[in-house]
């Protein structure tokens, strides 16, 4: 895959698009203190595949593990990897939610908290 | 680095509907070389307008892909045009940024002046203070003089001032008008009493 001249400024701006790996991306980087390389290392990728990867749609819903594995078979990341991440930002964005008086319910939180167990418990269950 | 046919640009779209992860990059991958091509040749943009513009399009696209009605111009067209605007909007707020430097350097330029020249022009005001104190004007006439002076023509704003914005219309204006003739006409007969004035 070719990198085109307007990949980074791509990637940079999805940043600012709620609906995609960019943002959650940049959620991660911002909650764990990681930079951009040690983001691509954990995910098992190169800095230009991230790119590509921010450009995605981040998974939700009821095929949330089955997009994963769309994500991972085409960029050839880690997927446990990858969901780890999504996990671990979509956790702590219920929280804040909640803590701003927004309408996440406890339900919601127990549900996010028991799917953010480490990748490696969810390998060896 | 020419655009899809219309078959492989309606596939596109239904994926995009369907929430399917990787499409974006599919979009981007199809897109962007062909609207930087029209955006650079037919808008004479520089490469990074040209990427912001197109990179804002499609993600404008991929956010709310349902505003994009298939039956009514192609993805291709749609885009391009969307990318275009954004542009051209670019080109605007760019325009007008510079016209606000220009402006702000002429007026710094022309208000800026050499050091003696700022002394001199403290002293003339302060004279004028004096001399203008010795009108006796009130406090809501010199509140209307200065307005006036800085080139305030608001009949509402002054009458606010002078405390006649309860008056009907008409005569508010009236009233406006007789303090601001008075007001200048004092000052009139202030300049040709200047005991300075070599005129």
């Amino acid at each position: 895959m070719t990198n085109p001249d307007w990949l980074e400024t791509a990637a940079r701006r999805s940043a600012y698009e709620a609906w995609t790996l960019g943002h959650v991306f940049t959620r991660y980087r911002e909650l764990e203190g990681r930079s951009h390389e040690d983001l691509a290392k954990a995910l098992g990728c190169t800095l230009e595949v991230l790119h590509w990867l921010s450009l995605c749609r981040r998974p939700t819903g009821e095929t949330f593990t089955e997009q994963v594995f769309v994500l991972a078979k085409r960029f050839e990341v880690d997927p446990l990897r990858l969901s780890e991440v999504l996990r671990r930002v979509e956790v702590m964005d219920a929280l804040s939610a909640r803590s701003d008086g927004g309408e996440a319910t406890d339900e919601d939180t127990l549900q996010l908290a028991a799917r953010d167990r480490p990748y490696d418990e969810e390998t060896s269950s | 680095m020419s655009f899809p046919s219309r078959v492989d640009e309606l596939k596109l779209h239904e994926r995009v509907l369907q929430g399917d992860p990787v499409v974006p990059v599919d979009v981007f991958r199809t897109f962007m070389p062909p609207i930087l091509k029209v955006l650079e040749s037919e808008m004479s943009c520089n490469r990074e307008d040209a990427h912001d513009s197109a990179i804002d399009a499609v993600l404008s696209y991929l956010r709310t892909p349902e505003r994009y009605d298939p039956q009514r111009a192609r993805l291709s067209t749609y885009l391009t045009q969307a990318a275009k605007k954004r542009a051209m909007d670019r080109r605007r707020s760019s325009d007008a940024r510079t016209r606000r430097e220009q402006d702000f350097a002429g007026v710094f330029e022309v208000q800026a002046r050499p050091p003696k020249e700022v002394l001199e022009k403290s002293v003339e005001a302060s004279l004028a203070a004096q001399r203008l104190d010795s009108l006796g004007l009130d406090e809501r006439e010199r509140e209307v003089l200065r307005l006036v002076l800085q080139g305030e023509r608001s009949t509402r704003k002054l009458a606010t001032v002078l405390g006649l914005d309860l008056l009907p219309e008409d005569e508010q204006r009236r009233e406006v008008k007789r303090h601001r003739d008075r007001l200048m006409k004092m000052l009139e007969r202030l300049g040709k009493e200047d005991p300075d004035d070599e005129s």
